[in-house]
């Protein structure tokens, strides 16, 4: 930020060489200072426009009111192609037009260095396809935690660990199903409804969900990836 | 009256059981990865709710099934279709799983780190998902399992 800052002083001091009042002004302005913009850039930003402004991505602040609203309808890209893409961005181009704007504006910025910008043309919204989607999902994760659970009991054996269980402490064969398979599958359910921490609507705390956090990871994880690959300089062959 | 006891405690071990069970079981499936993927392919984070009830759901079906074995009659045409739908959505689970897990591990990286892999990791992918059918049929067809 410091050099920023220095750039922004030295285009207003006017002729070169004068650095000495240049240093002397700069107490100065730092003291009165209102034209110190504040940035906070969101690590994701979701847009449908094909111009994207500087109050899509950030919240800004700034003492300056005029500095502000041309800050916040400063344009920082334009999207060519009307089609699905993130794009990875660098705070600096934006703290560099801040200071095009306003040669005096010393711009910090408190929220990430680089950001995305995740642009979806508006498209007419398929209900009929969004609802194949989840229906698709409901029916996987449905089967998909039912096979699990067979498979574990078939796995582990528990009917043959029941029966044995039965015989040893009761002293007798079991004939048919016993207390023991109905207190395990009210167990589970019970396991169950606690580790998801609802059942539909209905909650145990306002704690988020397991799924929910286990998504948020995931959409982080996809976040830093795609910044880190626009990031890394290297040949193809250790990218792997 | 030691008989109730008796009960009592083969009762309480099976509710404990369970409820281990539960959490080792689903806490397994959550933190692998197939849902949040599965959510994400589809952009579908807005029915996570509904996507966990069923998870649920599921779950506690599927074990009262597979420990009573009470028969569902359905019919014959209705019994298959059901089948197919459970096979399918169950054979895409557990895809989605095993390549979780080889992923959670990092077989793939590893590999292609270790031999410098440097194009065509997609076809190692294709050649991986045509393995797991390959070998999926030659099991069932040869009826390995029931050997």
């Amino acid at each position: 930020m410091s050099g920023q800052s220095s750039s922004a002083e030295n285009g207003q001091s006017g002729p070169a060489g004068n650095g000495q009042s240049s240093s002397a002004k700069k107490p100065a302005e730092r003291s009165g200072n209102s034209k110190q913009v504040y940035l906070k850039v969101a690590q994701i930003t979701e847009v449908q426009s094909q111009d994207v402004f500087l109050k899509d991505v950030a919240k800004v602040t700034c003492k300056d009111q005029v500095l502000l609203s041309k800050c916040n309808s400063l344009k920082i890209k334009k999207i060519r192609e009307k089609k699905q893409m993130r794009y990875v961005e660098d705070v600096l181009d934006i703290i560099d037009q801040i200071s095009q704007l306003d040669p005096e504006a010393q711009v910090d910025n408190v929220g990430e260095i680089d950001y995305i910008i995740d642009y979806r043309p508006p498209q007419p919204s398929k209900v009929l396809w969004q609802w194949c989607k989840t229906i698709f999902v409901c029916i996987t994760c449905f089967c998909g935690a039912a096979f699990a659970i067979m498979t574990f009991n078939n796995d582990a054996d528990v009917p043959a660990l029941f029966k044995e269980l039965y015989r040893l402490v009761l002293g007798q064969e079991a004939g048919g199903p016993t207390v023991l398979e109905a207190s395990y599958s009210i167990g589970l359910a019970v396991g169950i409804l606690l580790f998801f921490n609802h059942f539909a609507k209905w909650k145990l705390t306002t704690d988020p969900t397991p799924l929910e956090v286990e998504m948020r990871t995931y959409e982080d994880d996809i976040c830093k990836t795609l910044i880190q690959n626009e990031g890394r300089k290297e040949t193809k062959v250790d990218i792997q | 009256m030691v008989l109730e006891y008796k009960i009592l405690l083969l009762g309480l071990f099976g509710l404990a059981a369970g409820g281990i069970v539960a959490a080792g079981i689903f806490a397994f499936l959550v933190i692998i990865g197939v849902f949040p993927r599965l959510i994400g392919k589809t952009k579908t984070r807005g029915d996570i709710l509904l996507y966990e009830t069923l998870i649920v759901a599921g779950g506690i079906l599927g074990n009262i099934l597979d420990l009573y074995e009470f028969p569902v009659p359905v019919g014959a045409v209705l019994g298959n279709a059901l089948l197919l739908v459970f096979g399918a959505a169950s054979g895409i689970f557990v895809g989605c799983l095993v390549m979780s897990l080889a992923e959670t591990l990092d077989t793939l990286p590893v590999i292609t780190r270790r031999i410098h892999l440097a194009v065509g990791l997609q076809y190692v992918i294709l050649a991986v998902a045509l393995g797991k059918l390959t070998g999926s049929l030659l099991y069932f067809w040869n009826g390995i399992g029931s050997q």
